[in-house]
């Protein structure tokens, strides 16, 4: 199998700039085709910038829209990752991220979970997606799509890997915190990015590239440190922190084949399993059927 | 031999990484900037460390040119400080100005048993209320001049002060934005050291200038590294009263800090809007504060 060139475009949206942004993605896209990627990674919202509240409304896209399909059209011969606020035909608003190939939108990923703690507000303005699929793509293997806070809820890379994906496809905007000195690398934000992200790599036993953004909305800062890792969870290529970067990586799928040889994690999985207990917890939630979580009453 | 007495004291789980964080800043600061159209920036320069270290920032981030040191002294203000404030001036070589704030305070509360407009029982006034008005005649002065040299007003205000509200509210806390808001005293004093203040201004204890030999920890009764500890543990790591009694620290100074914190919580919001309409800025009209349209591009 051919290695595939992944770029991540590592940039920083300007808010609320959906033309300015168009146009940078655009310029980004055919000077990473050119110099031949196959699979180009742009961040969470790169299109709109992230902290928009009620702007969310005014930089909406259909799914259908003719700029995202200008982008599109961009994606001869090669796939593109990009991300924006999509509108629905009953216009709810998502934070969205599409694949785009050979020249049209193969699929369409809605946020699942939308972080409305701390300094995040995204429930707010924002409404969450219902479906995570794996999808089949030009560059030969499935991809599953993901943003940003679900890659915090570990069912989404294990379900993505279930579901066929070999290449698990995170965008970001992460906004960076903790400098405490104490953490390795200086930042608390990155040092629990790059654990989790190493720990889906190996226990998926897929490629797992993760684009984060740049900048500066409002009061945070986004720290970057784009990266892509192998099935065995080795780091392919790291992106700087806070600085914008259009950082290349091959990576040899076959890896991935090799790796579930031998270390055949998914084979053993037990999906029925996960779906018999899950099953029973929702019940049990629900009032449905005793809760086994519950305290006894005592005697 | 004696060992050198160490430049300040910090307290272990407050120590940050200070590359990090001054690219952070300067990142930060551009783009506060930027995003507001602005190339320049201006703020009040008191010789403490607080103001120094912003400077040190910004000149860091846009280059010295670009950013105006006011030096604001009253006439009861400490010549040291207004020497130190030069020191940072010429360190980093950046345009300066003095304006004497003293016939603008005194013009109000009256000097020499003069009365001002304030009338004459304003002659009386507190030392607070003194304060208040020097930090509001010296936000006055950053204002008119933010106008004159095209540049934003960089606040200096740093965490434990704005905690515990011991700030001015549009006073020394008015400003566009502020570097250091998020950064206690100690890490100030960190952060400071990393970027070269001056080390007689990291050294010298903190004061509100308000009167000679005035400071901060002799007028509060605290030291800066329990305060900020303190602070760390029942804020950032959420700590509670009974919790930090257990870590060592005294119930009677959690209380008190706790209702400090408690009491100057309007000190760190914007002015509570009456909600009548149908869609109420702060409430539920939320932009951020640069948008497409807000500055020229």
């Amino acid at each position: 199998m051919q290695p595939l060139r992944i770029a991540l475009a590592q940039l920083a949206p300007q808010l609320g700039r959906l033309d300015a942004n168009l146009a940078r993605h655009h310029e980004l896209l055919l000077e990473a085709r050119a110099a031949g990627a196959g699979l180009i990674v742009f961040p969470e919202l790169g299109l709109t910038g992230y902290h928009l509240q009620d702007l969310a409304a005014e930089v909406a896209m259909r799914a259908d829209d003719p700029r995202l399909l200008a982008l599109a059209a961009e994606t001869v011969d090669c796939s593109a990752v990009v991300s924006f606020v999509e509108e629905s035909t009953d216009h709810r608003q998502f934070i969205a991220a599409a694949l785009l190939e050979d020249g049209v939108v193969r699929h369409v990923h809605r946020k699942l979970y939308l972080p409305t703690y701390g300094l995040f507000d995204e429930r707010r303005f924002f409404a969450a997606g219902d479906a995570l699929r794996a999808v089949s793509s030009r560059i030969g293997v499935g991809v599953g799509l993901a943003i940003c806070e679900d890659f915090w809820h570990l069912h989404v890379p294990a379900l993505l890997a279930l579901d066929g994906a070999q290449v698990l496809v995170n965008v970001a905007s992460s906004p960076g915190r903790d400098v405490a000195a104490v953490n390795a690398g200086g930042l608390g934000t990155a040092v629990s990015w790059r654990t989790l992200l190493r720990t889906y790599a190996q226990l998926t036993t897929s490629v797992v590239v993760f684009c984060n953004r740049v900048g500066v909305d409002e009061s945070v800062s986004f720290w970057g440190g784009s990266m892509v890792l192998g099935p065995t969870g080795d780091v392919i290529v790291e992106g700087p922190l806070y600085d914008e970067a259009l950082v290349f990586a091959e990576v040899p799928l076959g890896d991935v084949r090799r790796e579930r040889v031998g270390l055949p994690l998914l084979r053993d999985e037990r999906p029925e399993l996960l779906a018999r207990e899950l099953g029973r917890i929702v019940a049990e939630r629900a009032g449905l059927a005793e809760d086994g979580t519950g305290i006894p009453a005592s005697g | 031999m004696i060992p050198a007495t160490p430049l300040f004291e910090l307290p272990a789980e407050l120590a940050i990484d200070t590359g990090i964080a001054r690219r952070v800043l300067a990142a930060f600061i551009r783009a506060q900037l930027h995003q507001a159209g602005f190339e320049r920036a201006v703020l009040g320069l008191s010789g403490g460390i607080d103001s120094a270290l912003v400077a040190f920032l910004v000149a860091e981030a846009i280059g010295a040119e670009r950013l105006l040191c006011v030096l604001l002294p009253y006439r009861a203000s400490s010549p040291a400080s207004r020497a130190d404030a030069e020191s940072v001036v010429l360190r980093l070589g950046c345009p300066s100005e003095l304006v004497e704030i003293t016939p603008i305070v005194d013009g109000y509360f009256g000097h020499d048993a003069m009365p001002g407009a304030g009338g004459p029982a304003a002659l009386e006034a507190s030392a607070l209320r003194r304060g208040n008005a020097m930090a509001r005649a010296r936000m006055l002065v950053l204002y008119d001049r933010s106008v004159t040299w095209r540049g934003l007003v960089v606040g200096t205000g740093n965490k434990t002060e704005t905690l515990i509200g011991y700030t001015t509210l549009f006073g020394d806390s008015a400003c566009a934005f502020n570097p250091i808001g998020d950064l206690y005293k100690s890490q100030v004093r960190q952060l400071a050291a990393a970027v070269g203040v001056p080390e007689a201004i990291i050294r010298k204890a903190p004061s509100a200038d308000l009167w000679p030999g005035q400071t901060d920890e002799a007028e509060a009764g605290f030291s800066y590294p329990d305060l900020d500890r303190l602070l760390y543990w029942m804020i950032d790591k959420r700590r509670s009263d009974a919790e930090l009694a257990a870590m060592g620290f005294e119930p009677a100074t959690i209380d008190r800090i706790g209702r400090m914190v408690a009491t100057s919580e309007f000190k760190r919001q914007v002015p509570t809007i009456a909600k009548l309409g149908p869609r109420t800025p702060g409430v539920d009209y939320l932009y951020p504060r640069r948008r497409p349209g807000s500055a020229p591009t």
